[in-house]
Parts: C-alpha cells; structure tokens; sequence
C-alpha cells in the first residue's frame, strides 16, 4: 500500500514528478544519471557490478554509517547484498543469513529492563546478557516458524483474521508475566527476555501473518529474513513484509542497476546530510551557544527558563535534529535495501515540500505511516461510518495517526510499565497522548478537506503559505512529541505558553 | 463485466491517474498501486466508487491490495463477487 496522500517518492525506475523549480529541476536531471543508457549498461556488466559494489562500500565505510561503526562491517552488508541481488535463487536463505548475522553482532532493540531485572535477580553475574538475548531470541524465530505455519492451516483464526489483536493481547499477557511478583530468579528473567524480543519483533510478527493471506507467500526463510532485516529497521519494519519485499524486487538486469545506482545516489545524499547535521550542530551549539532543548525544558521546569528567542532557537533547531537523523539513518537503511534489489521507496521524502499536514505525514516517516494505513487505517476505513464520506477519512486517519501512534509507542516502551507499574507508565504517558491527539486531529481535518475535494495549495504562495502552515504545526507540537517522559503534559503547556510570552 | 461497468470502471482508474500527475491510461495489467502510480487517497477512492456502484463489503470480504492492483485484478475481483450466491 501506498501513502494516504502521495506516494513517499517514486519507485526506483518509476516516473517522478516534477514538482521543484527549475533550477532545482535542472540539478536534479543532470544528477539522475541512472537516466543514461550507456550507465545503465555498463552496471549491468562485471565490471560496472564490480565498481557499484565497490564505491557503495567506500562511501558506506566513509560515511560512518549510524549503526555500525567497526570499518569490517560496511564490506559485510555490501556483500550480503550483492548476494541477494545478483544471485536471486538464494536470496531467501541469504537475507536470513545475513539478517541474523547483524542481529548476532550487535543488539539493536532496547535491553535496560531486562540487565535490571537481571541484576535485581542476582544473576547478571552468572548468566552472560547476551547469552539470554540470543537463546530468546532464537525461541522467537522458532516461534515465529510454527507460528506462520499455524496460521497458513487455520486461516479463519482469530490470529489469522486479527493479526494485531492477537499480538497485543500476547504482549499485555507476557508484560504481565513479567511484572507478576509471584515470579522471581531465572522464570523473571526468562518472563523478561520473552517479552523484550518479543516487544521487539511485534510488528514484524504482524506483517508476516498478514503476508500469509497472500496467494503466493514467501517461504519462511525469506519471511524470517525480514525480520529486522540486515538493512537496518527500528520496531518499525522499513521495506513493511515479505509480500511487498517480493512486489519491489528487481526482475531485470536493467532494472537492477536501476536500483542499485540510486541506492548509491541515495548512500551519497544521506552523506550530504550528515554534513549538514554536523555543521548545523557546530555552528547552533557551539558557535551562537543555543541549548539543547532538553536542557531549555530543564531548566523551565526548575523556575529559570531561557528568554523566549533562545527557547524558539532550541525548539527549532531539535525540530530540524530530529528530521536530520530521521532522514540519515532512513536513505542508509533504504540504499542498501536497494543495492540488494529491492525497488524501496525513500523512507523520508521531501518533507520540507509538503503543502498539507496529511503530505507531510506522508513524506516525513514512510513506513511508520504505511506501519499505521496497514493495520489501523484500512481495518477502520472498511468498517466504520461507510455512508459518511468526511466523517468515514477523518475516523480513519485519527485511529491511524492518533489511537495507533499511540498504542505503537506504548507498547514499544512496554518495560516502562514493568518496572515502574501501570499507573506511572500511563501517567508519563499523557503529553505523547496528548501529541497523538493533536496531531490525529490535525492529519485527519487535512485528508477529511482533500477527501472533499479541496486543491492542494499551488504556486510559489502556495508552496510559502503550505510551508508555514505545516512547519509551525510541528514546531510547536514537538514540545509535547519529544519522547523524554521526565517532563508532565503540565509543564509542557506551560513551556508552550512561555514561548509566546504567556505566564 | 459489462461493457459500460468497465468503461465506467476505466475512466474513473485513468481519472485518478491523471490527479496524481500521470497522464498515461492503464492497461489490463498494469500494476496500480504497488509501483507507486496511485496513492492511498486514490485506493479509498476506488475503493468508494467499488462499494457503491458493485455492492462489495470489503469490511466483509478481506482487504487485499492485490486484489485492486490492475484493472484486470478489479474486474476479476468483480465478477468473482457476482459469482457468489
């Protein structure tokens, strides 16, 4: 499924839209040099497979990509990805040696809950961490295994039918598992590491069972290879399942080095970007002396706030942090999904373009939006105010941007509720509700207007007013977005008051 | 399918099409949705115009995008749910 407003980006291979000016048109056509035959031709040769891979290596190792720091690793993924595109008979069991191998090096879901219970319990001292990580881990896979293979058999099951009401009633029974006080030594560890990994897999679970409704499913390799795959994920699955991975593969040598070339491009922008980052932090930071804004809010909170510009400054340049590194770490992730044939569209998409609160939704976390369409939009769409065109797109979208957000990021800090019992969870947990709302609201209004049939502002004041409309929006709704639970919904208006000079 | 359905069917595709900046009509294969060309918006619109003018539930039926992938995906999908008693 696509994008609730426009696609996020074409496809590799697939027509773009000029929407730019042309200066701007103008760069970019000299840039697409995967436009070129002879390019083309040339990548699709031993020699010109040879140079892709290895210039993709040498930019990835130069670009001290995000998640893997050790200089070996970049020539791992370039290989585990030249496998999966050039040698397709065994890209199944390639992406699921390949993904293992990165989960294997280094753990990349959150853990701190459970090195606690484990000290708590006495022993972190006589079982190593990792060791419990990856006998879980390894219970997951095998679990998933039968677990698809159960479904595949019954396909009117409750699981089948209700993928994602069936996990979350897994996961509220393996938090409470957890949390019980009747359990202690190794079953409270054991409770703990099943739901960490699992916590950690849910929604990767969740495509998978839906992905067996196809009429062709992937094998249970390929399928287990996309768990996390070695591309780089969060819980949020970038590339969504097997049947989509499968839809986007490359099927010709042509269109292969398509892919690969902006996959590579795409490696080079991420750079590009990281430049900036860093630049922008040197100068912001450093050079004029503007905080972070954790420590505006801190300091706010402690009966001594910055003046009103500073916080602005602050608050400005987190917004602008936040969709850097979104932006980076994403172009990383799709350029070598890309390099392995798969045709994904960017994860972060121009979103500084996006004339509506729904664009942006759209442009600015791709597959956290295709996370929410899938599984809250569609099922809420097809069921809920059908003779009420608006009402029917704003219900939806708000139980997508609004109840699924939420529920997808509460139950991603699920030990939070383990550790520190219900009552604190959900009460640490009011301003990013609070967030939920507002935006849901707000993404809902804007699809409910397009879905009446109101026109996208056009034109240069179109692009300004859109620009404007759409930025302040999330500038100010940040305030309460920033996942940092230490600072009430309470203070946090009255952060937001202060910057406009109230209270 | 009758001829004026999947007239009626076709325009509406290459209307939705045209929105979204492409102005090259669809043909019977053509994928849809998966290789970007339309949207979100234009899969509920499409899915509008297929409860309305066809009676399908697809709150009953199962959501599949697949099955809306290609005008010959939706014709199928039509005549399969005329089929049924």
């Amino acid at each position: 499924m696509t994008g609730l407003a426009d696609p996020a980006g074409p496809l590799p291979g697939a027509a773009g839209r000029p929407t730019a000016p042309s200066a701007a048109r103008g760069l970019r056509r000299r840039w697409a040099i995967e436009d070129h035959p002879r390019i083309v031709a040339f990548a699709t040769t031993p020699l010109g497979r040879a140079a892709l891979l290895a210039a993709f290596a040498l930019v990835l190792i130069g670009s001290r990509g995000t998640y893997r720091a050790a200089p070996l690793w970049p020539m791992v993924l370039v290989g585990f990805a030249a496998i999966c595109a050039y040698r397709p008979r065994y890209r199944g069991p390639a992406l699921l040696a390949a993904t293992t191998a990165v989960t294997l090096e280094q753990v990349w879901f959150r853990r701190e809950g459970l090195a606690l219970v484990m000290r708590q319990e006495a022993l972190d001292a006589a079982l190593p961490e990792g060791l419990v990580i990856h006998t879980a881990l390894l219970a997951l896979f095998v679990g998933s295994a039968w677990m698809l293979a159960w479904v595949r058999r019954h396909p009117a099951s409750f699981l089948a039918r209700r993928p994602v009401l069936a996990l979350l009633a897994l996961e509220a029974v393996l938090c409470a598992a957890a949390a019980a006080p009747l359990l202690d030594g190794g079953a409270r560890v054991a409770a703990w590491a099943a739901l960490t990994v699992f916590t950690a897999y849910l929604w990767f679970l969740a495509y998978a069972i839906v992905d067996q409704r196809s009429r062709d499913p992937a094998s249970t390799t390929f399928v287990l290879g996309t768990f996390h795959p070695f591309w780089g994920s969060s819980t949020t699955p970038l590339g969504k399942g097997a049947a989509f991975l499968r839809r986007v593969q490359a099927r010709t040598p042509d269109e292969l080095a398509v892919t690969q070339i902006k996959g590579l491009k795409l490696l080079v922008w991420s750079v590009v970007l990281t430049v900036a980052y860093r630049g922008g932090s040197w100068l912001i930071e450093q050079r004029l002396g503007v905080p972070r804004l954790e420590a505006v809010q801190l300091t706010f909170a402690r009966g001594a706030p910055w003046p009103a510009p500073i916080a602005w400054a602050s608050l400005v340049s987190a917004v602008a942090a936040a969709a850097l590194t979104l932006a980076i770490w994403g172009h990383q992730a799709v350029a070598i999904a890309r390099l392995a044939g798969f045709r994904l569209p960017r994860n972060t998409w121009r979103p500084l373009e996006s004339r509506t609160l729904a664009e942006f939704w759209n442009r600015y976390y791709f597959y956290f939006k295709e996370l929410l369409v899938e599984f809250f939009f569609v099922p809420t769409f097809l069921r809920a105010f059908k003779s009420h065109p608006r009402l029917r797109m704003f219900f939806a979208t708000f139980m997508a941007a609004g109840l699924g957000n939420a529920v997808y990021h509460f139950v991603r800090d699920i030990d939070v509720i383990a550790t520190h019992g219900l009552q604190a969870a959900l009460q640490s947990y009011m301003s990013y509700l609070f967030y939920c709302v507002v935006l849901a609201t707000g993404i809902g209004l804007s699809q409910a207007r397009a879905t009446a049939g109101r026109p996208r502002p056009a034109g240069a004041w179109g692009a300004v007013r859109g620009f404007a409309t759409v930025w302040s929006f999330v500038v100010c709704l940040h305030v309460f977005g920033n996942e940092n639970r230490e600072f009430p919904l309470g203070q946090r208006l009255r952060f937001m008051a202060s910057l406009f000079g109230v209270g | 399918m009758d001829p004026l359905h999947r007239n009626r069917l076709r325009d509406l595709v290459t209307e939705l099409l045209a929105k979204a900046g492409d102005p090259d009509p669809p043909r019977d294969r053509d994928s849809l949705f998966i290789s970007g060309r339309l949207d979100s918006l234009a899969m509920v619109n499409l899915v509008m115009h297929l409860e309305s003018s066809f009676g399908i539930d697809f709150g009953r039926l199962g959501f599949d995008l697949d099955r809306l992938d290609s005008l010959h995906e939706i014709e199928s999908m039509i005549d399969d749910h005329r089929a049924r008693p």
